[in-house]
């Protein structure tokens, strides 16, 4: 379960850092999906133009949004659905609430669902006596063992598989083993015996199509395929953006979404869900919700600068690229959306204040762009967040930077565009900084106000000789 | 409660236009490449079909799923019945097997296997839509039953995409979902004639043949690629999280 807490990124990150099992799980992930998915990249039989064009099919239904989710609401009614609309996270829980009690749920069995954590259902559930179950097996192992998710499509990567196989002998009882696939087994058994008795099913959607009135779910273990089959009553989460007009678009969306996410042709499982069971059809749910979520996203949608983000498709390929991710993992963001995709979506969704370390934390250097199925340019907003957090915003609730930190800025300007200024403090910090402490040959702590800047870290000194300077004296031994 | 109204509204403004304004965001026509598609699957042959049969073989092997060689209806009725009799149930001792309604499936006519004389053999038969209420249910509760009886699952499917060994399969009545998830193995058995290339094949069909269209997708499509898996425990790759574990695929060859 993931509770939403950005401020306490830095601490977490540097738990984070010091664990060896997490670095281990992380670059062994980052090593084996990454190239993985470059490689498919490569491959593509269209081209590398299928990226670029698959954007573009998403930001054309982001930018016809209300038409779209229209015609989708339309199609779901017609196909005997219901549909809800929540503002809220609160109003999305409510609804859900509603429909268990109405129809007095007792066991819930959940596909993973990323909206469903960030609205907090499952404790609303719980809080009204109703069982719920993950069935995704990492997020199973994480609702046993009551943590938050490391990666967004392998969510319990960080346990080793003795940890698991403590954590069933604990939970489930069943004999110890750290065999994974023995203990795959085990949680096969667990949770088909929940499947079996579910009355209610929720799912997430990855992806709507408009024009046919059906959502989409994609898994590769077949558990939501065991959710959405089984129980009398199917739920469905949906964030408002989650949608593409027409089936040749959500092709080469998927297939991309696939390689992104598991570096997979296509997911396993592909579900295309329009309705409840026909009356003459012998199996499926009875009832089918779709609730559809703004919960803040109408916001992204009205600023320009932050409009792309809603293109995103959580497939969590900018995460196996990320050097940052890949240090820190995904339980330091405090949001169930980690890695270089939360650190731009947590602030927007979540207040970009208590969130500030996570846009500064990244790099900037772009391999999350160059990883991302559809091109999503998350620098650019990572660095339009550092420019709102630095000037103040009123739209987005964010106050300017210190005037203390604006004037150090300031000055720090003046001095650099001032060629002789520069120099004579050039020289002077050259000869200042040999009364730093250093540690082979880095300078490896500064003084106040600058000491932040060494505390994880140490500094390089500056070279003896400026480049200009070297270029001169070059030039002048050639020309000799 | 937020009412659609409200709720699109809000979208709309965030837009920047006051009211959903009608845009041409659904094809109406087929571009000139998908028609072309459409012409070179309808008119592929029997002998233009079968690199399909090396390819699926080929995909068949780092998905974990079973490709069987038989091709002849004959052949793939013993093979299917050595798979009943060969396979061991998961859960419970006793073997059941459930299977769909559907022509290719009733030609095999395992039903006359001697050998499968003492294996209950059940059928997800049509559900009247003019039952009453009860008798809908009581049907609905009986094909559960047998689907969480059986062990092993056979299905047919509209399509077997060869580049990814995809299946698709539609809901129908007699066609019943839970065949191709619950039981431990599903057995699929495809037409030759149901094989395409690749998924941009299949999602040409469904999108502008004829057929297809005055079908719709049907209130749940399902694609499936493989046996159910996951790497959730340190990447290791296990078979059989959920769905089945075992997938076993034939394909009856046009010349029976
Ligand atoms: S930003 Fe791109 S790579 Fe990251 S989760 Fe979203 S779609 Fe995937």
């Amino acid at each position: 379960m993931s509770t939403i807490a950005p401020e306490k990124y830095k601490e977490n990150a540097s738990k984070n850092i010091a664990d060896p099992v997490l670095q281990k799980a992380l670059s062994g992930l980052q090593e084996r999906l990454g190239p993985a998915t470059e490689n498919l990249y490569n491959s593509l039989p269209e081209g590398h133009k299928m990226r670029t064009e698959a954007h573009q099919f998403r930001r054309k239904a982001i930018d016809n949004l209300d038409v779209l989710l229209s015609t989708l609401v339309d199609k779901v009614r017609g196909h005997g659905g219901i549909v809800h609309f929540a503002k809220t996270a609160e109003e999305a829980v409510e609804i859900c609430k509603k429909i268990a009690l109405d129809n007095d749920v007792k066991t819930v069995v959940k596909g993973k669902s990323m909206v469903t954590e960030e609205v907090g259902l499952n404790l609303a559930l719980e809080k009204e006596g109703i069982e719920v179950y993950e069935t995704d097996l990492g997020e199973y192992i994480l609702q046993l063992s009551g943590e938050a998710p490391t990666h967004i499509v392998a969510p319990a990567i960080h346990k080793t598989r003795r940890e698991v196989a403590e954590l069933f002998t604990e939970k489930l009882g069943t004999p110890y083993t750290e065999d994974p696939p023995i203990l795959t087994r085990y949680a096969r058994k667990a949770l088909r015996e929940k499947f079996l008795k579910a009355d209610m099913g929720i799912s997430g959607c990855n992806l709507a199509c408009a024009e046919t009135g059906h959502i989409v779910t994609v898994s590769n273990e077949g558990n939501i395929r065991m959710s959405t089959t089984l129980p009398k009553i199917h739920v469905a989460f949906m964030g408002m953006e989650r949608i593409v007009a027409n089936l040749e678009e959500q092709q080469s969306i998927l297939r991309l979404m696939s390689m992104g996410a598991a570096a997979q042709e296509i997911g396993g499982y592909v579900s295309y869900v329009g309705g409840p069971a026909e009356v003459d059809h012998g199996d499926g749910p009875q009832e089918f919700h779709l609730i559809i979520i703004d919960n803040g996203r109408s916001k992204i949608l009205a600023d320009p600068e932050f409009r792309e983000m809603l293109c995103c498709i959580r497939c969590g390929a900018c995460l196996n690229v990320c050097p940052v991710y890949g240090k820190i993992g995904g339980q330091a963001y405090g949001s169930p959306y980690c890695g270089p995709v939360g650190a731009v979506v947590t602030p927007l969704l979540f207040g970009i204040n208590n969130s500030a370390d996570l846009c500064a934390g990244e790099t900037l250097c772009g391999a999350c762009k160059q990883a991302c199925p559809l091109e999503i340019n998350l620098p650019r907003m990572l660095l339009a967040l550092r420019s709102k957090l630095s000037e103040g915003d009123p739209d987005w609730d964010v106050q300017p930077k210190s005037k203390g930190e604006n004037l150090i800025f300031a000055s720090w300007q003046r001095f650099n565009s001032n060629r002789k200024v520069y120099d004579l403090l050039l020289g002077l910090m050259r000869v200042l900084q040999h009364l730093l402490p250093a540690k082979q040959g880095m300078i490896s702590r500064l003084p106040w106000p600058l000491s932040g800047w060494t505390a994880n870290r140490n500094m390089k000194k500056l070279a003896p000789k400026t480049f200009m300077q070297q270029w001169r004296e070059k030039k002048e031994k050639k020309g000799s | 409660m937020t009412t659609q109204k409200e709720f699109i509204q809000d979208i709309s403004t965030a837009l920047g236009r006051p009211t959903p304004v009608s845009v041409d965001v659904f094809t109406v026509a087929p571009t000139t490449a998908e028609q072309d598609i459409l012409k070179a699957v309808r008119q592929r042959s029997s002998g233009e079909r079968q690199p399909f049969i090396k390819t699926l073989q080929e995909v068949s092997v780092p998905l974990h799923l079973d490709f069987h060689p038989e091709r002849s209806l004959e052949d793939i009725r013993q093979a299917i019945i050595t798979l009943i009799l060969e396979k061991d149930p998961e859960w419970g001792t006793k073997k059941s097997v459930v299977r769909w309604d559907h022509p290719l499936l009733n030609s095999l006519n395992l039903e006359a296997a001697a050998e499968l004389k003492d294996i209950p053999l059940y059928i997800t038969n049509h559900v009247a839509a003019t039952s009453s209420a009860d008798d809908l249910q009581a049907q609905r509760q009986q094909t559960r039953k047998e689907v969480e009886a059986s062990f092993i699952g056979i299905t047919s499917a509209d399509y077997c995409i060869a580049a990814t060994a995809t299946l698709a399969m539609k809901t129908r009545p007699g066609q019943a979902r839970s065949v191709s998830l619950v039981p431990s193995i599903h057995v699929a058995v495809v037409e030759e004639s149901r094989l395409l290339a690749t998924l941009k094949e299949l999602y040409t069909l469904l999108k502008w043949d004829e057929a297809e269209q005055a079908e719709g997708l049907t209130n749940n499509l399902s694609l499936i690629s493989g046996p159910s898996k996951t790497g959730d425990i340190e990447l290791v790759m296990v078979h059989g999280a959920h769905g089945p574990r075992e997938l076993h695929l034939f394909v009856v060859s046009d010349h029976r």
